[in-house]
């Protein structure tokens, strides 16, 4: 809660450059924000999404600031969120890199967004390092050079003398720390004149080396603080009464026999809100069960209604790509046609929902594990009543996001507890149960796929027609999500990636019974999986090996000579074109998402002898271009990590709904990939420019195809619903 | 009742119905045993009793009464001198570079340990099975099964001696 312990705010001044300078508080020392180049993450969002979708409201306050102490330490108060994506190391190795600082000094902080920026952004869509590189370099090497200018003067030396080293300037025998530079220093610091110079990839020391990560220290000790984990003294525990059916709303509460249950302070019965608080967390949560509760259940829900709602029919989509001839009809000549599904699936994060809260009259304290501290805030202060500025938000680290930390969540029921037990800190946190019934799903989807060959192996028409549960619709205001016609959370990942003359891709998306919204990639896995899959059919109708026909497909432009480098350095890797070892075979997938290129391959086997088939894999190999890599082992973990939650995803996951209700409460049904059924995993990092591009969600992309197209080349069975089974 | 945690003697209400996992996080402040399922499923919660790997959330108060209890607070040893030894199971998961949102860790350290006292030379099938009880959603299993290697080349027993 490091950030916590002041609320105070810095005062920032305006530099003609755009920088913002701290003054006033905190005593002596040298702080500098930026806000994080935004037409460079408009650009990238716009790219990403092909959706003209914006930060809505544009950051009047630096996004991130360091601070340089006179105990010779760096501060790195970050809007981003560390959730075991590694990005607190990786922005701390671009910090360090243009500023010298000495590694050890360095520590990150989650900023607070009453003292620290607010970032409208938040920490999502893997964009993190790529939207903070260049800004983050200009400030480091600005701070260095008011540092240098300022040790010159203190050391009676030329500027251009000093070398800037570990957290210190070195001429000669003399030698002065940052920390001493800024205890030194009287008066306001001035920007330098001329633009720093950057250094040339040739000249770093920390970008492109593998860096431990910064986190991992308290990790391994168990001293690092989530959401679950934030105390204060005196707090108290809350619990909610849930809808028992999906859409269900509270007609009546009344106390029942709340009150006289053990640890019980006090029932809460507000407008459709009914809780409890109590000293124990086990009190809350059991005398929750004791209030008399009418709910307007409303329909119940079934599968059935969810599989209709998703049918295409091919008058009400969208276009999101059009090349060529336009859609290509369902019947003629040499058209191969094929559907592909996937079904609801749960973040499954392990860290569930949790929020400290501790409202007073005129102001609110609230931790939350949030990926998005400013919507947070928001969220709350609009459930208080309160303007954004008297809440503050201090985010926690995030025990599992991928996605589904987005927002307050229980932070708004903690904040209504506590003002109601007149500011004392009330915990809420869900059980696993809540997690499963009242989060949201990744959403179903269903998609057509028609392909037309033309001569030489190559596909002269593709078709790719989808729906799915709405993603970004969820969040989005209903006016913004009708201007653009299609959501583009659903759709990432849907567009073709191969230069095929005639191309379209139409997507709707349909608000579910069943509350659908971001998981890890958005659409990616699906729609990947849908593609991927289907250029593996074409291949086989053409009679060409699976690489060479996507060698031959992927076009001739610089994209298409990146997709061929992956895919190249992939099947090299996994020695694609070489038998097998006996009894598997290998399936091929690539994508691009964010600008990262991704391809990988996997190698299966079936064994029988089971109540079912049961898919094993044993070795998957991915390759990826991600532009410029900043810590090598970090994008090794993502790959990794990804690649897990892609086999668990295309081999055991699927929620339905039943009664009104998701199919699971809990992991007995809805069971996780183990350490029993991993493979190897090899990850091959295919150099490319000089910008970072995301890795925390592409390698998701192409898991489940690969893994099916293995499946085909070793049984003949084309499998196009996940999760895959025989 | 008197529990005996990490080598200390703490006295709390008696109460047969609550779980040992809110104790220790809620009323005792030892935040590094996590909360994952609350039904024994995923291993987030997993302590030592008695030095067997056990899950907090679903044991009962009244189940450790007279026993050794042992979190992750208590895995390192704390030197006199103020510093503290990371045991060699903690220090192979920073030298593999293993947990990304480190909530599961405490878990599998724990499950890792309490395995390695009990199989020290373990081999990989070994891990695979001691290890495959403990949910990881980040993915980080291929490094947990190479730091569970990597620790099992230290003495363990020597460490946990000292500890003890």
């Amino acid at each position: 809660m490091s950030d916590a312990k002041s609320s105070q705010k810095r005062k920032w001044r305006v530099s003609r450059r755009g920088f913002l300078i701290g003054t006033g508080v905190l005593g002596a020392g040298l702080a500098l924000g930026y806000g994080v180049g935004l037409p460079k993450a408009r650009l990238q969002m716009a790219g990403m999404f092909d959706g003209g979708i914006r930060p809505s409201n544009l950051p009047v306050e630096p996004m991130q600031w360091i601070e340089i102490t006179p105990a010779n330490k760096v501060i790195f108060h970050l809007s981003k969120i560390e959730m075991g994506q590694g990005v607190h190391t990786a922005l701390a190795q671009i910090l360090a890199e243009e500023l010298e600082a000495a590694w050890a000094n360095i520590e990150v902080r989650h900023a607070s967004t009453a003292r620290g920026p607010v970032d409208a952004n938040g920490t999502t869509g893997s964009t993190t390092v790529s939207s903070n590189y260049n800004s983050l370099r200009q400030i480091a090497a600005t701070m260095r050079e008011m540092l240098r200018a300022e040790a010159a003067k203190l050391l009676n030396v030329s500027a251009a003398s000093l070398v800037a080293q570990n957290s210190m300037f070195v001429a000669g025998a003399s030698k002065i720390s940052y920390g001493e530079v800024v205890k030194a220093h009287v008066g306001n610091w001035e920007l330098p004149k001329d633009k720093p110079t950057l250094k040339t990839p040739s000249e770093f020391k920390l970008i492109g080396k593998p860096a431990p990560r910064v986190d991992l220290p308290a990790k391994v000790q168990g001293e690092t603080v989530y959401g679950l984990d934030a105390r204060l003294p005196g707090m108290l525990y809350g619990a909610v009464a849930m809808p028992p059916t999906l859409g269900a709303t509270l007609r009546r509460a009344s106390v029942g026999d709340a009150n006289d249950q053990p640890g019980v302070r006090k029932v809460v019965i507000e407008d459709g809100f009914a809780g409890v608080v109590a000293e124990s967390r086990q009190q809350a949560q059991s005398a929750v069960n004791a209030l008399t509760l009418v709910w307007d259940e409303g329909k119940r829900w079934q599968q059935s209604d969810v599989d209709a709602m998703l049918e295409i029919n091919e008058r009400e989509l969208v276009a999101i790509q059009q090349e060529g001839n336009g859609v290509l009809p369902s019947r003629g000549v040499g058209v191969i046609e094929a559907h592909y599904s996937s079904p609801f699936a749960a973040h499954a994060q392990l860290e569930p929902q949790s929020a400290l809260a501790e409202v007073q009259a005129d102001r609110a304290r609230v931790w939350v594990s949030t990926q998005m501290p400013s919507l947070a805030r928001s969220e709350i202060a609009k459930a208080l009543g309160m303007k954004d500025e008297q809440v503050d938000v201090i985010p926690t680290f995030i025990g599992g996001g991928f996605g589904r930390k987005y927002g307050a969540d229980v932070g708004i029921p903690a904040a209504r507890l506590s003002r109601a037990m007149g500011g004392k800190p009330v915990h809420v946190s869900w059980t696993r149960s809540e997690e499963f019934q009242h989060g949201y799903l990744r959403p179903p989807t269903r998609h057509i796929l028609r392909g037309v060959l033309g001569a030489d192996g190559r596909i002269d028409g593709l078709t790719h027609l989808q729906s799915s549960g709405e993603v970004a619709g969820a969040f989005l205001p209903a006016a913004m999500m009708t201007a653009l016609g299609s959501d583009f959370g659903a759709w990432r990942g849907g567009r073709i990636h191969y230069a095929v003359p005639n191309r379209y891709v139409g997507t709707k998306f349909v608000k579910l019974p069943a509350r659908t919204s971001w998981w890890r990639g958005l659409g990616l896995l699906a729609n990947t999986f849908a593609i991927e899959s289907f250029i593996d059919e074409l291949a086989h109708a053409a009679k060409v090996d699976p690489l060479a026909f996507r060698l031959k497909n992927v076009g001739n432009d610089e994209r298409g000579e990146r997709f061929r480098k992956v895919l190249t350095a992939v099947a090299d890797k996994a020695g694609w074109g070489r038998p097998a070892p006996a009894g598997r075979a290998r399936g091929l997938a690539c994508c691009i998402d964010g600008n990262a290129v991704v391809a990988q391959v996997a190698e299966v086997s079936v064994e029988t002898g089971g109540a079912k088939p049961k898919i094993r894999v044993h070795r998957f190999v991915s390759a990826i271009d991600a532009g410029l890599v900043i810590n090598p082992d970090g994008v090794k973990a993502q790959t990794e990590g990804a690649i897990v939650m892609g086999i668990s995803s295309a081999l055991l996951e699927q929620a339905t709904l039943v009664d009104g209700r998701v199919s699971a409460n809990n992991f007995d049904a809805y069971p996780l990939l183990t350490m029993r059924d991993t493979p190897s995993i090899e990850t091959v990092i295919v150099p490319g420019g000089d910008q970072p591009f995301g890795v925390g969600e592409p390698p998701l992309g192409p898991v489940a195809a690969a893994i099916g197209n293995a499946v085909f080349a070793l049984t003949g069975k084309r499998l196009r619903d996940l999760p895959l089974a025989l | 009742m008197k529990l005996d945690i990490n080598g200390k003697t703490i006295e709390v209400p008696d109460a047969p119905s609550r779980l040992l996992l809110w104790v220790l996080r809620d009323e005792l402040g030892l935040i590094g045993t996590k909360f994952g399922c609350g039904a024994g499923i995923c291993g987030s919660c997993t302590v030592h009793v008695n030095g067997v790997a056990t899950r907090a959330c679903i044991t009962p108060l009244s189940a450790v009464a007279g026993k050794a209890v042992r979190t992750i607070e208590g895995l390192a040893e704390a030197k006199a001198n103020g510093e503290v030894k990371l045991h060699p199971v903690q220090q192979a998961w920073i030298d593999e570079q293993v947990p990304q949102c480190g909530w599961c860790q405490s878990g599998q350290m724990m499950q890792a340990a309490a395995f390695l006292q009990q199989t020290p030379k373990p081999n990989e099938a070994q891990i695979v099975e001691a290890m495959s009880g403990n949910y990881c959603r980040c993915g980080c299993y291929m490094r947990i099964k190479q730091a569970v290697a990597r620790a099992a080349q230290v003495n363990i027993a020597q460490h946990d001696e000292v500890n003890a």
